[in-house]
């Protein structure tokens, strides 16, 4: 239970961060962030209403994510090297199902169609999201066990 | 007597306890909540230059031309406009296309990549020190040719904010550098590779 906590908080920071990158995006702010809502074929006309979504989707599925992560953990302590690993892993996950295989289908293309500058464009950033998780992650759980100590 | 011998002994050692700090500096160390935050700012200076790749992406690196061309004609350091017009541009017959250059593509190949780097270390905080003095490099090239086009400060803060990144280890936090740096560390006890590489986490 206590990993499956975490796992959900740092999913959630985790998410939190991800959508505050789209911030920090050329163009106007957060204007990236409907595109969550395609990969679920949800269209709001609304372009502020579709942004909010947008910024709340991603940190719902996170926090998904964050659990995925800590049921992982199987109540174990969790060195910083498997919690790296295990981010990065699942990461790449979420590239695979949502910037990949969802975007994808909601687009009505292939599958598996990829060019170099959409794969720019979400691989590192998938990655990067699965990295903050496991870090955080493993964050908490230092800061759980100095406290209990 | 020997209490008041030992009390007027513990206000000696006090005092020059004090005398010695005043003289010296205190270590100061970063809390956990200090450098989660820089380590924050680390992957959003990151992510502001992975958004830079876009414009200029191979294979010809066509976005990238103008600005070479600009810095060539506005740089602050006399002789930069030169260099830049026998390497990036030699051979070049056009302003506004990179027809005919003869060195354009593998030098705006290496820019990229470089960017690229800065991208992968501050964003993922592998080797973030590296990564840091690269941007510093490639931030103050940017300034020396194109700050006086441009918002003087947009690239002066650019340096800045990179050089800060050179100074405290952010990748340790949020980071692949918070695995690295241990391991690199002890192994530089006997490897002076590991040494070496353990400045740049």
């Amino acid at each position: 239970m206590e990993t499956l906590r975490r796992g959900l908080v740092a999913g959630l920071l985790a998410g939190l961060v991800l959508a505050m990158l789209d911030f920090v995006t050329d163009g106007t702010p957060g204007r990236l962030l409907p595109e969550a809502l395609h990969w679920f074929g949800i269209t709001i006309a609304d372009p502020t209403i579709s942004r909010f979504a947008g910024f709340f989707l991603l940190l719902v599925l996170g926090g998904v994510f964050g659990l995925i992560f800590g049921a992982l953990q199987r109540e174990r302590i969790i060195t910083i090297r498997r919690a790296l690993l295990s981010g990065l892993a699942l990461g790449f996950v979420w590239w695979l199902v949502f910037s990949l295989l969802l975007a994808n289908i909601m687009s009505h293309q292939a599958p598996f169609s990829l060019d170099f500058g959409r794969f720019l464009s979400t691989f590192p950033i998938d990655l990067l999201f699965g990295v903050v998780l496991g870090a955080i992650s493993f964050q908490l759980q230092q800061q759980r066990r100095a406290s209990a100590v | 007597m020997s209490l008041s011998s030992s009390a007027s002994d513990r206000k000696r050692v006090a005092v020059t306890g004090a005398k010695e700090r005043s003289t010296t500096s205190t270590p100061i160390t970063l809390s956990e909540r200090s450098i989660t935050g820089f380590a924050l700012i680390r992957i959003f200076v990151g992510y502001l230059w992975f958004q830079q790749l876009f414009w200029k992406l191979p294979p010809d690196f066509r976005g990238l031309y103008p600005y070479i061309i600009r810095e060539s004609q506005h740089t602050i350091i006399p002789g930069y406009g030169y260099i830049l017009q026998h390497t990036f541009l030699a051979g070049c017959t056009s302003l506004s296309t990179p027809a005919g250059c003869t060195a354009f593509v593998p030098l705006a190949a290496c820019i990229w990549t470089a960017e690229l780097l800065v991208t992968i270390s501050l964003m993922f905080g592998l080797f973030t020190r590296f990564g840091a003095i690269l941007a510093t490099i490639l931030a103050l090239q940017l300034y020396v040719g194109l700050a006086y086009t441009e918002w003087i400060w947009t690239y002066g803060m650019l340096v800045l904010l990179a050089l800060a990144l050179v100074a405290i280890p952010a990748g340790r936090r949020l980071g692949v550098d918070q695995w690295l740096a241990p391991r690199l560390q002890a192994a530089g006890q006997q490897h002076r590779i590991a040494r070496i590489a353990s400045w740049f986490v």
